[in-house]
């Protein structure tokens, strides 16, 4: 029935000799479909505009050529041949050219046995196509963490092109090229995972062949206790609106529904994972157990050959230089949790562990439920799609507003002092982005216009020297950088390159200035700020453009406090001092003999300054930095996971066993003794007269030097430094 | 307007840089997939920096004809150590100069009948920084007999028609002239205009298919620069009889000159009142705007150039429905070729009778015909509709050249195929030729000497066409590109017994199942090979040998290899 209540008018053709009467407007396909008369295709379906691209559903109309059977409309007295010899050899050459470039069997083919062209071929009888291959690969793209594009076996039937963008709206996929030529490309021809795609599915569901096929699970252990979700549970929850059913089946196996009691452990502060939570009722407490302290080693007195003693130091106790003085510890998760009392409560629609599920980065924090639990258990293919999604995206943000911006704001110093007035109205104008491994978010020496809180991934900060680069920091989450931008005019003093899947905040200079208007005393104060970084960033810059990297290297030796220095001339290589530190640390040495050399000495300090510290990379709350003079320093809430040892290539960070008492929660009232790590790196045995290492050398090659004064001989300043002991 | 966006970006930068895109994407609002669709689609855009040098040699026929292989393996081997950001040497398709054959550009600016010397001397200047010279530009105005006005007053028949609205009396005297589409395909032009009047709503547009690409074909480009008022007055009645109130002129980017005399001609006319609101005081009104193609034969597919215009990919429309019934944004549209139009003035001017007494041998009207490869006088030349082609060869344009004897010609560049010297004397008309097994396509008379290598003009043809699809249907996309292969294969004396019926086959699917024109005519330059010169494939596949010299002659030398066959000279 038309709109105007009418019925259609009925048309009547033949096909195939055939009488049938279809309502106008009905295409030769349908028309033919209806009775019966099934005619092949690969380009067309069922849910999607027809295209008539592929050629395969040609029938003849008596006209000079054939014509598309799905996208002609039927016509009174029409005469259809579907079937005769010539139609049947025009359909078997064009399967037959699509063949001759595929790769028999495609991954769907392989996977599933149903790949539609392969079918087609075997049904037209193609063992073996006549036409010769063509002679390059399409190649492939990998980078989509849920679907697998392998370019030679598409056959640019616009399936998947009409999905993303007819179907679910999502506006990225289209055709690239010209001619042989032509590929179906993301945004600007960008690689999948890098490009704006949601991965709602759709383009793979739509595939005929294996161009798009699904990645499969990764197959890693989903609690015991867990119940398989259907896709049609999940398309009711609202985060997975517009998400292909099908993909959701196909991904059936990585995500379960699992439920917690009161008092459970969902996930352990340091231990690896792959999975993320989203809470669907009850609420969690996500705290951190360890005790926020770092590694202090005393006892010296007791005689130099004697055992140190290695016990933990809170931050008011023990003062070490540019120690971080940060009121928020990151987390995992939506909230950040105070440093003086690290617990927090997650509740319906919260997500945590996405860092471990994405990158497989250790547990940031412990979470147990407070109350009897629900929650979807994730591995990384759904977490992909879940973050992608408008919905959920959304909400992410949305708590990311509300929960922890403030907290990562005051962990700013410049935005230490700020009003909550300040700080509500940054809250409304902050924009959330994206970024893909690899891609670069500022770059040295551009204008600063903007400033970023990481979100979640990890930045690298690195510096171009003449000689080569050296990266600065690798900054996660609570982490921000170009505050430069903020306080007025300026340039970007160092490149920041997305390590991995990065996420910031951030906030336009523009905006910010607008809002300085409204709060003079903000501004008064930032304005001070701002001339003195603008003052040291002009001496650095013109420091940077006339040293090599390597002298810079060593520039940042000479602002350590104190180095261990051998010298080589009379160093035998014995390894005493080696040996030494062993015996004084629980039998690991926290000294290499290796470094940097100046003049006859080589700088032995514990820390090799390395140009990449990979030691930063992975840190599940980011407690481990460089300081100005490039060496390391391991903040107070380490979790002590071990990362960053494992990460060092010199062995320099090690994990120190500490007993501590601790309430359990599941048994209220009761406490107990648990032993708990803390990552630490050497620190020269600075509080003591001598580190055992310089003591134990027999032939006076070891010092403990301030290198400053030290070098200031080598170097060629009058004032002879001389060595400490 | 997308491709205006893109072509400032481009007049800024030299190319489309990335960041450029994604922000032309938030700012116009366009998913970002489309913008880099078309970026990647038209030659006009460079994706990347394009070298200082950036120099095209045309590929194709009259090109190949005259030289251009030795001309472009002559750059390579000059410019063999410069780095690619310095100077790049790469094929072009048909640049329209195919009477003055070989033609090259340099960074956008075209010269014809280029020496290897004279095209190092080009690069080298650019290298230095130079200005480069003005490209030749068309000769003087010369009198048409086609030109009803001569010398008069000119838009006679507009001023008459837009007092008299006798749109129906237009509409009668085209359909009893029999007026064929001269862009080809020979749709009555009548038929066409009174179905696009039918229709109903009151948005209609008509549009002149000035994008004139295919080999050999360049006399619209003469047409262009000659007869610009008779074009214009000629679109105007069209789409006053029709109901259209806009017209767009489709004209290839690179008919720059052409361009600018289209530019004057339709100021001149908004100065008289012909075009514009209220025309000479009455009700009616009429736009008509230049639309510059961003490039490539396609975009001379109807329904190709609407989706240009829309902004989109020059992929053809599956048909029906047509464009007269559904055209530009979906509205009524009638397009026409450049020559059609100028066809209306002069029939309603003179009479039908008058136009149908100017053919011969029973064909009717005028013809613009251009003449090019192996003939003296290239050129375009008016002659009566029916006239022998060996008269266009031999009396017009001069003969052979000396010593050369003719082998065979193409009377419509590579859609027609190739047919032999002694079948010279068919009329050049639409009917005689196809009982010849050809067409008249656009009048394109490419001639061939005897050195020439059939095997090779064919592979020549095909190239063009494999070069030009779309991409959009599988035959053409996939079907053009196995035929280069197989027949690329049939010149270096590869093949197998087997071949003649693949390439049947393919040639079946080709014609029969493709969308458009371009993949069913791919098959027609090698069809005509293997009717009228099959033992000198033979010759290819059999002994291995190429009875005119060039298949297999020159094996060793290097650059030349690399685009396709060089001809012995
Ligand atoms: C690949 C291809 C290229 C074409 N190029 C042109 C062209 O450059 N100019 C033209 O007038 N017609 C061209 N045509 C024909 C047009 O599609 C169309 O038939 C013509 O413009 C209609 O005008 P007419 O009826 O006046 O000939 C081409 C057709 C095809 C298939
Ligand atoms: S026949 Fe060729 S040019 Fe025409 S639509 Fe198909 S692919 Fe495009
Ligand atoms: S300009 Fe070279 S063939 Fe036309």
């Amino acid at each position: 029935m038309s709109a105007g209540g009418q019925a259609l008018r009925q048309v009547e053709l033949t096909i195939d000799g055939k009488k049938v009467v279809v309502p106008e407007g009905t295409t030769v396909f349908d028309a033919a479909r209806l009775n019966a008369i099934s005619i092949p295709t690969l380009c067309h379906q069922q849910n999607e505009a027809p295209v008539g691209v592929c050629r395969v559903c040609v029938v003849d109309v008596g006209a000079r050529v054939f014509t598309a059977a799905c996208v002609r409309a039927v016509e009174p007295g029409m005469v259809v041949t579907t079937n005769s010899e010539k139609v049947r050899r025009a359909r078997r050459t064009l399967v037959e050219l699509l063949m001759s470039d595929h790769p028999s069997p495609c991954a769907r083919q392989q996977h599933s046995r149903d790949c539609e062209l392969e079918t087609l071929a075997k049904l037209e009888g193609i063992t073996q196509p006549r036409f010769a291959p063509r002679s390059t690969s399409r190649g492939k793209d990998d980078s989509s963490l849920s679907i697998a594009v392998a370019f030679d076996a598409c056959i640019l039937c616009d399936r998947c092109i009409r999905g993303c963008n007819d179907i679910r709206g999502n506006l990225v996929l289209g055709r690239t090229g010209k001619g042989a030529q032509t590929g179906i490309a993301f945004d600007h021809n960008r690689p999948m995972g890098e490009s704006t795609c949601v991965s709602c599915g759709e383009c793979m569901v739509s595939c005929p062949t294996g161009a798009l096929t699904n990645k499969g699970t990764v197959h890693a252990a989903l609690g015991p206790d867990a119940r398989p979700v259907t896709s049609e549970e999940l398309l009711q929850l609202p985060v997975f609106k517009g998400v292909s059913g099908t993909f959701l089946e196909l991904n059936k196996g990585a995500i379960v529904q699992r439920h917690f009691q009161r008092g459970d452990m969902v996930c352990r502060e340091g231990e690896y994972g792959s999975t993320a939570f989203y809470i669907l009722e009850g609420q969690a407490q996500v705290s951190i157990s360890s005790p926020i302290a770092h590694v202090k080693t005393d006892g010296g007195a007791r005689g130099f050959l004697s055992r140190l003693k290695s016990s933990l130091a809170r931050r008011q106790e023990d003062r070490r230089e540019e120690e971080a003085q940060q009121r928020y510890i990151p987390t995992d998760g939506p909230v950040d949790l105070a440093y003086e009392n690290p617990v927090a409560e997650l509740g319906p629609g919260d997500l945590f562990g996405e860092m471990t599920c994405m990158n497989y980065y250790p547990r940031s924090a412990t979470v147990r439920a407070q109350t009897d639990c629900t929650m979807l258990e994730m591995l990384r293919n759904v977490l992909d799609i879940l973050q992608k999604n408008k919905t959920f995206r959304e909400q992410l943000e949305g708590t990311y507003r509300q929960r922890a911006l403030d907290s990562h704001l005051r962990g700013v110093p410049i935005f230490a002092g700020l009003t909550d007035d300040f700080i509500n109205h940054l809250r409304e104008t902050v924009e959330l982005t994206r970024y893909a491994p690899g891609e670069v978010i500022c770059r040295q020496g551009e204008p600063a216009d903007s400033f970023y809180l990481v979100r979640l991934g990890f930045v690298k900060v690195s510096e171009t020297y003449p000689g080569g680069e050296l990266v600065l920091a690798y900054l996660s989450r609570g982490n921000y950088f170009g505050e430069i931008g903020l306080l007025g005019v300026g340039q970007r003093s160092a490149t920041c390159t997305a390590l991995d899947h990065v996420e910031l905040v951030r906030i336009a200079s523009a905006d910010f200035q607008l809002m300085m208007g409204w709060f003079p005393q903000v501004r008064r104060s930032l304005e001070a700020v701002a001339q003195e970084r603008l003052q040291q960033n002009r001496e650095r810059l013109s420091l940077v453009r006339s040293v090599p990297l390597d002298r810079f290297l060593a520039q940042g030796l000479m602002e350590a406090q104190s180095l261990l220095i051998l010298n080589l001339e009379n160093c035998t290589r014995c390894d005493a001092c080696v040996r030494a530190c062993a015996d004084a640390h629980d039998g690991v040495t926290r000294l290499v003999r290796e470094g940097l050399r100046f003049d006859k000495y080589l700088v032995a300090t514990s820390c090799r300054q390395c140009r990449d510290p990979l030691c930063m990379v992975g840190c599940p709350v980011g407690s481990i930095r460089r300081r100005h003079s490039l060496e390391v320093i391991i903040e107070d809430w380490c979790i002590g996971c071990g990362l960053c040892a494992r990460n060092c290539p010199y062995g320099n960070i090690n994990l120190h066993p500490f007993e501590v008492t601790q309430g359990e929660p599941a048994l209220p009232g009761r406490e107990m003794a648990v032993i708990q790590q803390k990552a630490t790196s050497c620190d020269l045995c600075t509080g003591h007269k001598e580190p055992s290492c310089v003591y134990a050398c027999p032939h006076d090659a070891a010092h403990r030097v301030n290198p400053r004064e030290f070098f200031a001989r080598t170097l060629g300043s009058p004032t002879a430094g001389v060595p400490e002991s | 307007m997308i491709f205006e966006e893109l072509k400032a970006i481009q007049r800024q930068y030299g190319y489309l840089p990335v960041e450029q895109l994604v922000a032309l994407s938030k700012r116009i609002n366009t998913p970002l997939y489309r913008l880099h669709g078309v970026a990647s689609f038209y030659p006009h855009f460079h994706l990347t920096p394009p070298a200082r040098a950036d120099v095209r040699v045309c590929a194709d026929m009259s090109c190949h004809l005259r030289g251009a292989c030795e001309l472009r393996a002559s750059l390579e081997q000059q410019f063999q150590g410069a780095s690619g950001r310095d100077v790049s040497i790469r094929e072009v398709s048909c640049l329209g100069r195919c009477d003055a054959a070989p033609g090259l550009s340099i960074n956008d600016r075209i010269y014809t009948e280029v020496s290897d010397t004279q095209a190092e001397a080009l690069v080298q200047s650019v290298l230095a920084n130079e200005t480069l010279p003005e490209p030749p530009r068309e000769h003087g105005r010369v009198e048409c007999a086609s030109d009803p006005y001569r010398g008069g007053e000119k838009y006679g028949v507009l001023r008459r028609l837009v007092q008299t609205c006798d749109w129906e009396g237009v509409l009668a005297a085209l359909e009893s002239s029999g007026l064929p589409g001269m862009g080809g395909a020979r749709f009555p032009t009548g038929k066409k205009w009174r179905g696009a009047r039918a229709e109903l709503g009151a948005e209609k547009y008509i549009v002149c298919n000035a994008d004139e690409s295919e080999p050999g074909t360049i006399k619209d480009r003469f047409i262009l620069a000659h007869l610009a008022h008779l074009v214009v007055e000629g679109i105007l009645i069209g789409g006053l009889v029709i109901g259209a109130r806009k017209g767009y002129l489709y004209i290839r980017h690179e008919y720059a000159e052409q361009e600018k005399i289209l530019e004057e001609e339709i100021q001149r006319c908004q100065r008289e009142g012909l075009i514009g609101p209220r025309i000479l005081g009455t009700d009616l009104s009429f736009e008509l705007e230049i639309f510059v193609s961003p490039g490539g034969y396609i975009c001379g597919e109807e329904s190709a150039l609407l989706e240009a215009i829309e902004g989109k990919r020059a992929e053809p429309r599956n048909k029906p429905p047509f464009p007269i019934v559904k055209g530009l944004w979906d509205k009524p549209t009638v397009i026409n070729n450049v020559e059609t139009f100028i066809n209306v003035p002069q029939i309603l001017a003179r009479g039908v009778e008058w136009y149908k007494a100017q053919g011969q041998g029973g064909a009717a009207g005028l013809k613009f015909i251009g003449v090019s490869g192996d003939v003296r006088r290239p050129g375009v030349y008016e002659v009566p509709m029916g006239t022998p082609a060996s008269e266009l060869i031999f009396h017009h344009a001069g003969g052979l050249p000396e010593g050369k004897k003719l082998k065979a010609f193409a009377p419509s560049g590579p859609s027609g195929g190739y047919l032999p010297a002694s079948m010279a004397d068919v009329r050049m008309d639409f009917k005689s030729l196809i009982e010849a097994g050809s067409m008249l396509g656009s009048g394109a008379l490419v001639v061939c000497d005897d050195a020439t290598c059939m095997l090779d003009m064919a592979l020549n043809a095909v190239k063009f066409f494999r070069n030009e699809s779309c991409g959009k249907c599988v035959p053409c996309r996939v079907g053009s590109q196995k035929m280069v292969d197989l027949l690329t294969g049939w010149t270096q004396g590869k093949g197998s017994p087997t071949d003649y019926a693949l390439v049947e086959d393919l040639s079946d699917a080709l014609a029969l199942t493709s969308i458009c024109g371009l993949g069913q005519v791919v098959p027609a330059p090698i069809a005509s090979v293997l009717k009228h010169f099959r033992e000198e494939v033979e010759a290819h596949l059999l002994r291995r040998e190429c009875p005119a010299g060039v298949c297999f002659s020159r094996a060793q030398d290097g650059a030349a290899r690399v685009s396709g066959i060089a001809r012995a000279t």
